[in-house]
């Protein structure tokens, strides 16, 4: 499994899985977020970007943990930080002030409507990027390094 | 929406995935039959979705018919998706994929019944 760039492919075996998940959801909050912003842009502009910036980050994820290559697993490390980030984020705002967010979106109230998913998995993709990444670490060390520091630091 | 037809694409899509499961817990790849269940489950959603969108055009529906239509359409792409993906790893890996698409249908079923009958948006 493992290839030259000295780490393991992240699409295969439950990769597999995880990039279906991270697929489905790619859909959910891209088609929310389309909707939201081609109908009723105006009422809460801020929270729909924000909600289009999710979807956005979902796909990267979904299509760099798909690739698996030697780039695509820092933008994968990096997609899921972000998402990580954004849930607790978006999540406590919109818990505290409510009202700025009118509609729901993917990340409000960590996840809730999405049964808290959004919030599990990025956790599950970075711990899977850590996985695959020691199994190739012979060859990868110092890449692998370096993402486990972004990873932290979110 | 047809309350028949969303019943049976939820039991279908629900077979589907429960097949799938059956498959990734006896560690078997995917079989013809995982994909023979999502080219029935497709061929049922777009059913729907002309239906739905027929429905839609006349003045039939729920308030929020953007989101309706995001549904129907966007719930086309979850099979042959899954399929594409699922059919490429010839692990248990497979029908766990096919376990999510069965699954991610119900559920968006579910959601479009609650959106149409405007409980929740």
């Amino acid at each position: 499994m493992s290839d030259r760039a000295g780490t393991v492919a992240t699409g295969t075996g439950p990769g597999r899985l995880l990039v279906a998940v991270y697929g489905v959801f790619a859909l959910a909050a891209g088609a929310r977020a389309g909707v939201q912003i081609a109908t009723r842009f105006d009422e809460a502009p801020v929270a729909y970007l924000l909600s289009a910036l999710a979807a956005a980050v979902y796909v990267l994820a979904t299509v760099a943990l798909a690739a698996g290559g030697h780039a695509s697993r820092r933008i994968a490390a990096a997609a899921c930080s972000v998402e990580l980030a954004g849930v607790l984020a978006i999540g406590t705002y919109s818990l505290v002030d409510p009202s700025s967010f009118p509609d729901e979106t993917v990340w409000s109230a960590y996840g809730r409507g999405y049964g808290f998913v959004p919030l599990v998995l990025p956790v599950i993709g970075l711990a899977w990027l850590w996985r695959t990444g020691r199994a190739g670490q012979r060859d990868g060390a110092r890449e692998t390094g370096e993402k486990k520091t972004r990873t932290s630091a979110s | 929406m047809t309350d028949p037809l969303a019943t049976a694409i939820i039991v279908v899509a629900l077979v589907v995935a429960a097949y799938g499961l059956l498959a990734a817990v006896r560690d078997r790849p995917m079989d013809v039959l995982h994909l023979a269940g999502l080219a029935v489950l497709e061929a049922m959603l777009l059913v729907q979705a002309v239906l739905g969108l027929v429905k839609l055009a006349g003045d039939e529906g729920p308030d929020s018919g953007a989101t309706f239509a995001g549904y129907l359409l966007g719930i086309v792409l979850i099979p042959p998706a899954g399929a594409a993906w699922g059919v490429l790893e010839r692990s248990r890996w497979g029908p766990a994929v096919i376990v999510v698409a069965g699954l991610a249908v119900a559920v968006m079923i579910v959601r479009m019944g609650q959106i149409w009958s405007g409980a929740d948006v």
